[in-house]
């Protein structure tokens, strides 16, 4: 058991002694600046990112309307719903079957088997979202249409928003409860790939002591290793749900994209990004009263690229450490 | 009690193994058991949409997949994608340039030259930067590159755009392949005479190497599935572009235009460059998994 | 959970050619027999490498969570053989408690690390309360943790966190302790409190100490065991052999030259 079982945290990063010379203060403060100005690249970029979005708005719509379920006047509390009403069932479910999936991959399957499992988890998350969309679009829609809600509606009818008053307006098969599970086999591997992880970083001996207590090792799992792991899996949350927030293409092509409020899950809607990019078309053309559209685009681009920020930075302030490179996640 | 004929006659309850179902032990053993079979059965949840989309992909395209459909221009609703397949790869040339540009020099200084609290700071914006969606980089990259520059829709804005936001991606991979060079390494070079940028040149980059060009495959292969950020600063071109600030058609922007192309030949092409789409990434992902598999292994190796 | 039946005559443990094979037909353990009678503290002494641990972790079938170990021999417990067939390991743990070199608390309160193998059976609040006092006291540490049972077990020092361990094992009241270099990661402050309490406990239980270092176990054994390259070269009173060792090896070893 030589080599450490998580990648080595960043070490003691001490500067490189400068080489012997004749060195004044100066040079020396200026070595020790230097560094950052490419360290800082990313800063640069998201605050470069913030700004133009800022300076293409028009403060003015951040009005009353702009806070507003009015779609027709630039309202965009549809598209917050819409996004919440599809990114949190399909977190809590990519949650719930990451856990199971990292648990079985972490602690009950051979190590020969994870080996082969793991990469179908991985692989998961490199498939483009233009991808999931197409095979959404044609291949899960219609079958969902012709098998699934007959199906949920009889049985399921009794759920909150599961009984049907109508069918799926675009007659196609899209719907919320579509974009649902295309944005939950998106995430899937996000949350399981960290959770997997932060499962096996706890330490041998803990996970053996509970063990040698009588514990099975379900009990272990349970009553050590999942309170052990508590900040990792908030983490997974978190990133998971930035992720589900900024699905654009694939949610498109899967939900309707028609801008109101969901009567149930068989229903249209549409979210912030999937309207930002059925929107371009129109932000090209220069209207009368200049690029109206665009300075729309650009305030909900603000709100969603807010939220995101904020769920990313509280997940990585969970993690701490970024384990992951398979997946970039 | 036959098989502990040796054991004192008057063996407690709770002292004998086999007679114990004290605290409910039968249960909790059999609840584990089912559990260690029905978990792993869960992986199916993954494995099996994984496969369908596979196979979907592969039946809706293959059969008009020809060399044709690799060698000549679209036209129309049909047609083959040359120019999607070129203007893809030249995107993705120009955004790993720019990845590379803006992410490597960035992530090898922070783990090589900045003290831990510095290096702390600049992780935590990296890892922002990294969770920033793909349609905000893109709307960045309309505002910025295609009105405010007025490069227009354009081969130089979609690389440019994309180059964004792979950065993170590249930044991060960088800095974690400099960072998890054991410690013992850069003290015995420097204990033993190089100067420090000799260390870095012959000692450290060569370690770090291949988990930096890990990173950089897949910074390619998340890239190269990107639409958003397309659609916004190019459009579909017919023929491949012919300078930096044309329009460059791409695979995916060409899946997204014809997904609902009511033409009959379009639903094909939209499959066809899903099959592609896939092939590139998959393969991007297996050199991903093999450098980085031979990276980890060459690492270990250093700290025993 | 009564109190433990009537200590029985015979051997708590009796260790019968009991053998360990790794990967590659390496031998770990090799032949070992050993006794080990009621009330009694057994020091298994050996270079690092010998199989000490490997030992122990045989006793309560640890062994079986490294893949690729084949167990020969037998291990009994009061007659009965641990590795028989229809015998549950988790039955056997709970007789058989276990500490290891580091403390290994769980991230919860004090009072619920000491309670956790009670819980795992759903005792009542009644039960575990009297168990977990019982168990903190005869751990030594009921003095110092008692006005904090709530507090996280992580607060406290290395030292408490390995006494707390030995309350969690002793919780369940197993007839058999088994500890792995329990004091390896304290300081000597710390490490003389555990011992201390070893001491007292040997009055009750059957303790199975390993340990590389010979000065421990000539403070707090009855009975040494030496071990080397997996093989018994040696048992016998703590005082003999660490005066008139018979073998040549033992020898070695106890004036430092192995």
């Amino acid at each position: 058991m030589s080599p450490p079982s998580s990648p080595p945290t960043p070490q003691d990063g001490q500067p490189l002694p400068a080489p012997p010379g004749p060195s004044s203060s100066n040079l020396g403060a200026l070595r020790r600046i230097l560094p950052y100005i490419p360290a800082l690249i990313p800063l640069a970029i998201t605050v470069a990112i913030v700004l133009v979005l800022v300076q293409a708005t028009h403060f003015e719509n951040f009005g009353r309307s702009f806070w507003s379920f009015n779609a027709a006047q630039n309202g965009i509390l549809i598209y917050v719903v819409g996004s919440f009403l599809t990114s949190v069932p399909a977190l809590a479910l990519a949650m719930g079957i990451g856990l199971a999936v990292a648990i079985a991959s972490a602690v009950y399957m051979p190590g020969w088997l994870a080996s082969w499992t793991d990469p179908f988890v991985d692989l998961l998350s490199g498939i483009p979202s233009i991808v999931y969309g197409l095979w959404g679009y044609f291949v899960v829609a219609p079958y969902f249409k012709a098998d699934v809600y007959p199906w949920t509606t009889t049985y399921l009818a009794w759920i909150p928003g599961f009984a049907a008053n109508r069918t799926s307006p675009s007659g196609t098969g899209a719907s919320v409860m579509l974009a649902i599970v295309i944005l939950f086999l998106m995430i899937l591997p996000v949350t399981t790939l960290l959770m997997r992880d932060a499962l096996r970083s706890i330490p041998k001996d803990l996970w053996e002591s509970g063990l040698a207590l009588g514990a099975t090792r379900w009990e272990v799992t349970r009553r050590v290793s999942i309170p052990y792991c508590r900040r990792g899996i908030w983490g997974a949350a978190f990133l998971g749900f930035g992720r589900a927030m900024g699905e654009t293409v694939a949610v498109f092509m899967v939900i309707g994209q028609i801008p109101r409020l969901p009567t149930n899950i068989y229903d249209n809607t549409s979210t912030m990004a999937s309207l930002i990019i059925a929107e371009v078309d129109t932000a090209f053309e220069k209207s009368s009263v200049g690029y109206q559209t665009l300075h729309f685009l650009a305030e909900l681009g603000l709100v969603l690229m807010g939220i995101s920020l904020a769920v990313n930075v509280a997940g990585r302030w969970l993690i701490r450490r970024t384990f992951t490179e398979v997946a970039g996640v | 009690m036959s098989g502990t004929a040796l054991a004192a006659p008057a063996l407690a309850a709770s002292d004998d193994l086999r007679r114990d179902r004290s605290g409910g032990v039968w249960r909790r053993t059999w609840f584990d058991r089912i559990v260690g079979w029905a978990l792993p059965l869960t992986v199916l949840v993954a494995v099996i949409p994984i496969l369908d989309l596979a196979y979907w992909i592969c039946v809706r395209a293959l059969p008009s997949f020809t060399l044709a459909t690799l060698t000549t221009n679209p036209s129309g609703a049909g047609g083959g994608l040359y120019a999607p397949l070129v203007g893809t790869l030249e995107i993705l040339l120009l955004a790993t340039t720019t990845a590379v540009a803006f992410g490597l020099i960035g992530g090898l200084v922070t783990a090589e030259y900045l003290d831990e609290a510095g290096a702390g700071v600049v992780r935590v914006t990296a890892n922002v930067m990294a969770g920033i969606p793909s349609i905000i980089v893109g709307l960045f990259g309309f505002l910025a590159f295609v009105l405010a520059f007025g490069w227009g829709a354009s081969l130089a804005a979609a690389g440019v755009t994309l180059g964004v936001f792979m950065t993170p991606y590249v930044f991060r991979a960088t800095d974690l392949a400099y960072a998890s060079i054991p410690p013992h390494i850069r003290e015995a070079a420097l204990g033993s005479g190089a100067r420090p940028i000799q260390y870095l040149l012959r000692v450290a980059t060569p370690i770090a190497l291949p988990q930096v060009l890990s990173g950089v495959f897949l910074a390619m292969a998340i890239g190269v599935g990107e639409t958003a950020p397309l659609y916004l600063t190019t459009s579909a071109a017919a023929i491949p572009p012919s300078g930096l600030f044309v329009p460059a058609g791409a695979l995916s922007l060409y899946i997204w235009e014809d997904f609902q192309n009511p033409l009959p030949g379009a639903v094909h092409i939209a499959f066809e460059a899903a099959f592609l789409l896939l092939v590139i990434v998959v393969g991007l992902n297996v050199l991903v998994r093999l450098i980085g598999q031979r990276a980890r292994r060459r690492l270990e190796g250093l700290f025993q | 959970m009564s109190g433990a039946a009537p200590v029985p005559s015979g051997p708590v443990v009796a260790v019968e050619k009991l053998s360990v094979t790794a990967r590659g037909n390496r031998k770990l353990l090799d032949g070992i027999d050993l006794d080990f009678a009621p009330r009694s503290l057994t020091a298994i002494v050996g270079p690092s490498g010998c199989g000490k641990t490997t030992f122990v972790r045989s006793l309560n079938r640890m062994t079986e969570l490294t893949p690729g170990l084949r167990i020969d021999g037998r291990v009994l417990y009061l007659g009965q053989n641990i590795y028989g067939r229809s015998v549950n390991p988790v039955v056997v743990r709970r007789r058989m408690g276990m500490v290891f070199q580091r403390p290994t608390v769980f991230p919860m309160s004090v009072f619920e690390n000491a309670a956790f193998g009670l819980r795992l059976v759903r005792a009542s609040e009644d039960e575990v309360d009297s168990a977990v006092t019982e168990a903190l006291q005869r751990a030594g540490l009921w003095e110092e943790v008692r006005a904090n049972l709530d507090g996280p077990a992580l607060a406290l020092s290395g030292g408490q966190q390995q006494r707390l361990c030995i309350a969690r094992a002793l919780a369940v009241r197993p007839r058999v302790l088994l500890l792995d270099e329990p004091t390896s990661a304290l300081d000597p402050a710390a490490t003389q409190r555990v011992e201390a309490t070893l001491q007292r406990l040997k009055e009750e239980i059957v303790l199975i100490l390993v340990t590389h270092n010979v000065a421990q176990a000539a403070r707090v054994s009855d009975r040494i065991a030496f071990l080397h390259s997996g093989r018994l070269v040696e048992v016998g009173a703590t005082g003999e052999i660490l005066e008139r060792p018979r073998e040549p090896l033992t020898m070695q070893f106890i004036t430092g030259r192995v």
